[in-house]
């Protein structure tokens, strides 16, 4: 079995969870060496970046992985999302410059974002008319040099809005890291991949428990 | 110039060796289907659009369509099947029936998600039309296992019923958003959905999610119990085919009943999908059940 986790944001959680799940997945030692494959209790784990997660499980280069929801719907991911990660959890949201109007108060309005699907299908399901500008990252300093009027972006504690006198007008969906499990590694060898989810899943709601009671 | 070094994304021109893999594997899975009483149809690359709008073909925005000289909305062929129906459906009402054709040729299909995989690819496939009994999706579910027999593929085949969550989730607005649920697994979508179904109906969609349904639990419950009775039939003909229910897609298509999928265990490919579609050649003038498959030989050879 192969798992693509990912680097950044969500790393360090992903790695406790597999680990509270009775894998043995890299330590820190192991992620220091700038290894990039790691063999270790029967799994294969491989370290990607965070969009790169559901390209590896669609094609089948990975059986499963860690993924955000935005990601996800960027790629239009066919992958099964079995279990929802008890953390990461951010929202995605319609950022503007502080004097800027409500989008539909605007002819055409620009709008920055490094998601453009997820941004076409917003604007489309509110029925507004918008020239999506692609980005590949800080996003914000779009709105901030008035390069768009808006912006479509993750937003996870609001530092950097409040630091650049942003505005958050409009939530565009809520966003969670999942255990993805590709489609078809799902038919070939169910029980492997049930095992996978089931662990996951009781290590996730454990933690949720915990940090309730 | 770069135009002169590459080829459209999914589409490579294939040299003598590989050329000559492909048509021996051609011939291979063709002389199987003649044996078994197939005889062959030849269809046409490039139709008119239109008749086949709202029959639940490949999507439209996987298909490549232009504008032709004439000023019609002409697609490239993308989906045999629905071609097949509109090529036999006015025929049939004289023919004897059941009728067993194949066909082969390339389909060409717009994959944006699915990087590096061929745009083109070559599918050999054969329908058994006039034919609504179990010995029908029986009979086509053993020339699969036979064909794949012939390249000494371990096939893995996955049987379910297409029909299955349409008819727990009752109406066709529930149903959409149960295939969505179910095609993704997301069990937040599932606990959603749970208030606006009868308590059975969102047990068993939360059993079908985990992967624990049975057809025992399908038998249970009166609007699926059909479906369960005739899978466990096909199963219990067919020992290499795996029933696995939650094998749901995100739409329909012109699926009425079996849907089956066969994997290579070794490569994890998708090699051969089909079903039955019972009422896609009423929509092109005849009414007559229908089930069949295709192999796509790109995947094979």
């Amino acid at each position: 079995m192969r798992i693509a986790l990912p680097k950044g944001r969500l790393q360090n959680e992903t790695l406790a969870l597999f680990a509270a799940a009775g894998y043995e997945p890299p330590d820190e030692a192991d992620l220091a060496s700038r290894k990039l494959v790691f063999r270790r209790g029967g799994v294969e784990w491989i370290f990607v970046k965070d969009c790169d997660v559901p390209v590896y499980v669609e094609h089948g280069a990975a059986d499963a992985g860690v993924a955000g929801l935005d990601q996800l719907l960027e790629h239009d991911s066919t992958a099964y999302q079995p279990v929802e990660l008890p953390f990461g959890r951010c929202k995605m949201m319609l950022i503007s410059a502080a004097d800027a109007p409500p989008l539909h108060e605007l002819h055409v309005p620009k709008i920055a974002t490094k998601y453009p699907r997820i941004a076409r299908t917003w604007l489309d399901s509110r029925g507004i008319r918008a020239e999506i500008v692609p980005l590949g990252g800080s996003v914000e300093l779009a709105a901030v040099l008035n390069l768009t009027t808006h912006v479509i972006d993750l937003v996870e504690t609001g530092e950097t809005v409040r630091v650049h006198k942003l505005v958050m007008q409009d939530v565009v969906a809520e966003i969670s890291p999942r255990l993805i499990v590709g489609k078809d590694v799902y038919r070939t060898h169910p029980a492997e991949m049930r095992e996978l989810v089931a662990r996951i899943s009781a290590a996730a709601s454990e933690r949720i428990e915990r940090i309730t009671r | 110039m770069a135009k002169q070094l590459r080829y459209p994304t999914g589409v490579r021109p294939l040299l003598v060796a590989e050329s000559a893999r492909r048509r021996r594997a051609e011939t291979r899975v063709v002389s199987v289907l003649e044996r078994a009483g197939f005889d062959e149809v030849i269809l046409p690359i490039i139709d008119y659009a239109e008749p086949y709008a709202a029959t639940g073909a490949v999507e439209s925005r996987r298909t490549y369509r232009f504008i032709d000289r004439d000023g019609d909305l002409v697609a490239i062929r993308s989906d045999f099947t629905p071609i097949v129906a509109r090529a036999l459906a006015p025929s049939l009402a004289g023919s004897q029936l059941p009728l067993r054709v194949f066909y082969r040729g390339d389909v060409i299909r717009y994959q944006p998600s699915r990087l590096g995989t061929n745009r083109e690819m070559f599918q050999v496939g054969a329908e058994i039309i006039g034919d609504r009994w179990v010995q029908a999706d029986i009979e086509a579910l053993a020339l699969v296992t036979a064909i794949l027999h012939e390249f000494s593929v371990k096939p893995i085949i996955v049987v379910t019923d297409a029909t299955i969550a349409d008819r727990i989730a009752g109406s066709e607005d529930a149903a959409s958003r149960v295939r969505e649920a179910l095609a993704a697994k997301r069990r937040g979508a599932i606990a959603e959905l749970r208030d606006e179904l009868p308590p059975t109906a969102a047990d068993l969609i939360e059993k079908l999610a985990e992967g624990t349904a049975t057809t025992r639990d399908l038998r249970d419950y009166q609007p699926t119990r059909e479906a369960a009775e005739r899978l466990d039939t096909v199963a219990a003909a067919c020992p290499g085919c795996s029933v696995h229910l939650d094998d749901v897609d995100r739409t329909l298509g012109y699926y009425t009943g079996l849907r089956f999928r066969a994997y290579d265990s070794a490569t994890r490919a998708t090699i051969a999908q089909g079903g039955r579609y019972d009422t896609l050649y009423g929509r092109f003038g005849t009414s007559a059940a229908a089930v069949g498959f295709t192999i796509t030989l790109d995947d094979l050879d």
